[in-house]
């Protein structure tokens, strides 16, 4: 008894004080603290509020491209900072990295700034990743594309934002096409019209020819155990076909995207104008050798007017070759005709994988014929690595250009 | 003796006393304020949304008993998986007042009817509420203690499919179609948790292709369609002409070549050709699987 008086005053007092310092706490928190965490849940609030109607704008813009509102007003500014001075088609602003960040650097009335993200080698000039299944294990992922981090200037809050790189693709409508240049005679059991139809496909091809600045992006994010050998082309060369590329790292590339290299028959069916576009399942595929027009022979070898249906040699004279330089088939594919050369895989007639209608021959050689294909060896670009089928240019060229695109099928 | 047991069972009572007050502070209960940002900053991220019951209207019933509202899934935080929140409401009877909560499980799993003990958040004294989903909007309306509480929850990354148009990029339903929000960490991009399916050298001809589709002959689908998961994309082949297509395979797409499935050559064309496409020195032939080879 005597031991528990000496404990009781010390005790009573840690008790007391005790029940003191919870009783504050509790009340700090419940009295003092609401408000102020009030006020911070209502900031956060806001600053989300503010992060989605920025990841809203910048989605408009990444649809939009060059005809967004603000590509007038930073323009010159962008040029200069990517250092492109020849002019180029503008419409490959259109789910292209390149107008976020030149928004971000030259726009002083954003209220968001982006984040450059870490990269394992740590010299990631980009604003961006560039992001495939490929090459990451985030879950949802449709599609590739480019991931941006956006920040709150105020709150310094974050948001990822994966914006993807479908819109330079077109649909090919559901019907009947047919492979190849159309025969004439009666069709025999060596000469086939050799027709098919994809009603049971989604297919999805490329408007244009792959670019150095996507083939830049493959090779900064992509394993480079498959893009050794490839550098960077940058500047002037960013919005140009990619044309140093062998066919398996064209196919490679295509896959890092998730997609297949083009396929011929596809490639015709997007290209050979359908005599009537209402009849998806015509009887026969009547079709012209060109995208634009449904005559066999309306095609006018000796003017130079042509340079706008197609970019053939003599156009050389007239201006610098830019990529889309041809009017759009039917289907939306740019660059059918002219232009650099442009591989293909041909499950049909795989030795005839080679677009050969290009700047490497005039107006008036025969290989400006849709359906007509050379071949390429795939491995290198001088003359005997490529058959032109005794059709050769005239002149002495050291290094061809070849060019490519992708497809994919759709659920 | 007597002493010693009375001083330890002080300090056993300073303890417990000291234990129960802390409970206050572990408590999952959060004011209708925070309960919304902790909710707005998860469910922006949600991929699904289903189970959705009430269509607008207050919840009357069942009086004082929980019951699911709707269920979520959305990806885990470096979005290397997802995870399921089930949403339950107990609407207030009496002496039980009604409450808002809100219990997560892993995967993509279904709800039990009634919650488990452990909630990922919980918001009581609520009643009066109402929860629709209008053009990518979750509206959930409540009151809370009287006070009127209206949240409206924006779900960027519900996607209700694709619209293929002829002469046009495929256009996602969505609330900002093209954009997705991530959940970004170092560990999106650990390739060793990486659930997407294939690798770049798999081909069908070698029997490494990885079938991310089946269909069978009467054109119905065998299992689950995973072609969405394939890391290098994948392909159709000829198998049964369905009119919605094949199987599919992951990966790199060479039909027609030798031994490789032949080329879709359509559904529409009856004129006695070949319903696959094959190199022009191979002839497509059916497979053990009654897939179109080409050889």
């Amino acid at each position: 008894m005597k031991e528990f008086k000496s404990y009781i005053v010390p005790l009573l007092t840690l008790s007391l004080c005790a029940v003191l310092l919870t009783g504050s706490w509790f009340f700090y928190l419940k009295k003092d603290i609401p408000s102020a965490k009030s006020d911070q849940f209502i900031q956060d609030k806001e600053a989300l509020g503010r992060l989605l109607q920025n990841s809203s704008e910048i989605q408009k813009m990444w649809t939009e491209g060059e005809d967004s509102r603000v590509w007038g007003t930073i323009k010159t500014e962008c040029l200069r900072q990517f250092k492109i001075t020849s002019p180029f088609d503008e419409s490959l602003l259109r789910c292209n990295p390149m107008l976020l960040e030149c928004n971000f650097l030259f726009n002083p009335k954003l209220n968001y700034r982006l984040v450059k993200p870490e990269t394992n080698n740590g010299n990631n000039l980009k604003w961006y990743r560039y992001l495939t299944k490929s090459n990451s294990a985030h879950v949802g992922l449709e599609h590739s594309g480019f991931l941006f981090t956006i920040e709150d200037k105020l709150s310094h809050k974050h948001l990822d934002l994966f914006l993807a790189d479908q819109c330079q693709e077109v649909f090919l409508q559901k019907r009947i096409y047919a492979y190849g240049e159309e025969v004439i005679d009666k069709p025999s059991e060596d000469i086939e019209d050799y027709r098919f139809d994809n009603f049971n496909q989604n297919i999805y091809i490329d408007r244009h020819l792959v670019m150095n600045s996507e083939i830049n992006d493959w090779i900064d994010f992509g394993n480079p155990n498959f893009t050794k050998g490839l550098k960077k082309i940058e500047d002037d060369s960013l919005f140009m076909p990619a044309s140093g590329l062998d066919y398996n790292q064209m196919e490679n590339y295509c896959s890092f995207k998730g997609k297949q290299i083009l396929q011929a028959h596809y490639f015709d069916a997007a290209t050979f104008l359908p005599s009537d576009l209402t009849d998806t399942t015509p009887n026969k595929n009547n079709r012209s050798p060109y995208y634009w027009t449904k005559k066999k022979s309306e095609f006018k070898s000796d003017s130079l007017d042509n340079c706008a249906l197609f970019y053939a040699e003599e156009c050389q004279e007239k201006k610098r070759f830019q990529l889309n330089s041809s009017g759009p088939s039917w289907a939306g594919v740019l660059d059918s005709m002219g232009g650099i050369f442009e591989v293909m895989r041909n499950p049909i007639d795989p030795e005839s994988n080679l677009k050969a209608s290009s700047y490497y021959f005039n107006f008036k050689s025969s290989w400006h014929k849709l359906g007509f294909r050379a071949n390429w060896n795939g491995e290198g670009f001088e003359l005997r690595n490529f058959d032109f089928l005794g059709l050769n240019p005239a002149g002495a060229i050291d290094k061809f250009k070849v060019g490519f695109r992708c497809m994919r099928e759709s659920q | 003796m007597h002493a010693r047991v009375t001083v330890k069972c002080f300090f056993l009572l300073l303890m417990i006393f000291l234990l129960a007050s802390c409970k206050a502070f572990v408590s999952n209960e959060l004011s209708p304020e925070e309960a919304e940002i902790k909710i707005y900053q998860e469910w922006l991220y949600t991929f699904k949304i289903s189970d959705l019951k009430g269509n607008g209207e207050i919840f009357k019933r069942p009086p004082g008993i929980e019951q699911l509202i709707f269920r979520l899934v959305i990806p885990t935080i470096g979005g290397t998986s997802v995870k399921t929140q089930c949403i339950y409401y107990r609407v207030p009877y009496k002496e039980i007042e009604g409450l808002l909560k809100i219990i997560e499980q892993k995967n993509e799993s279904s709800c039990p009817d009634i919650s488990s003990s452990d909630s990922w958040l919980e918001l009581k004294a609520i009643s009066d509420l109402q929860v629709k989903l209008e053009n990518f909007k979750l509206i959930l309306n409540f009151k809370n203690k009287n006070n009127k509480i209206n949240w409206t929850f924006l779900l960027p990354n519900i996607n209700n499919g694709i619209t293929h148009e002829k002469y046009q990029a495929a256009k996602e339903q969505k609330l900002f179609p093209g954009l997705t929000f991530l959940r970004i960490t170092d560990e999106s991009f650990d390739l060793l948790r990486s659930k997407y399916l294939g690798k770049l050298s798999d081909r069908m001809g070698h029997g490494s292709a990885i079938r991310c589709h089946q269909v069978d002959k009467s054109c119905q689908t065998v299992g689950e369609n995973r072609c969405d998961s394939c890391q290098y994309g994948w392909y159709q082949v000829v198998d049964f002409n369905c009119p919605e297509g094949g199987s599919k395979f992951c990966g790199q797409n060479h039909c027609g070549e030798k031994n490789e499935p032949a080329c879709p050559r359509g559904t529409k064309l009856n004129d006695g050709l070949d319903e696959g496409i094959c190199q022009s020195d191979l002839s497509p032939v059916l497979n053990a699987e009654h897939i179109l080879v080409c050889q």
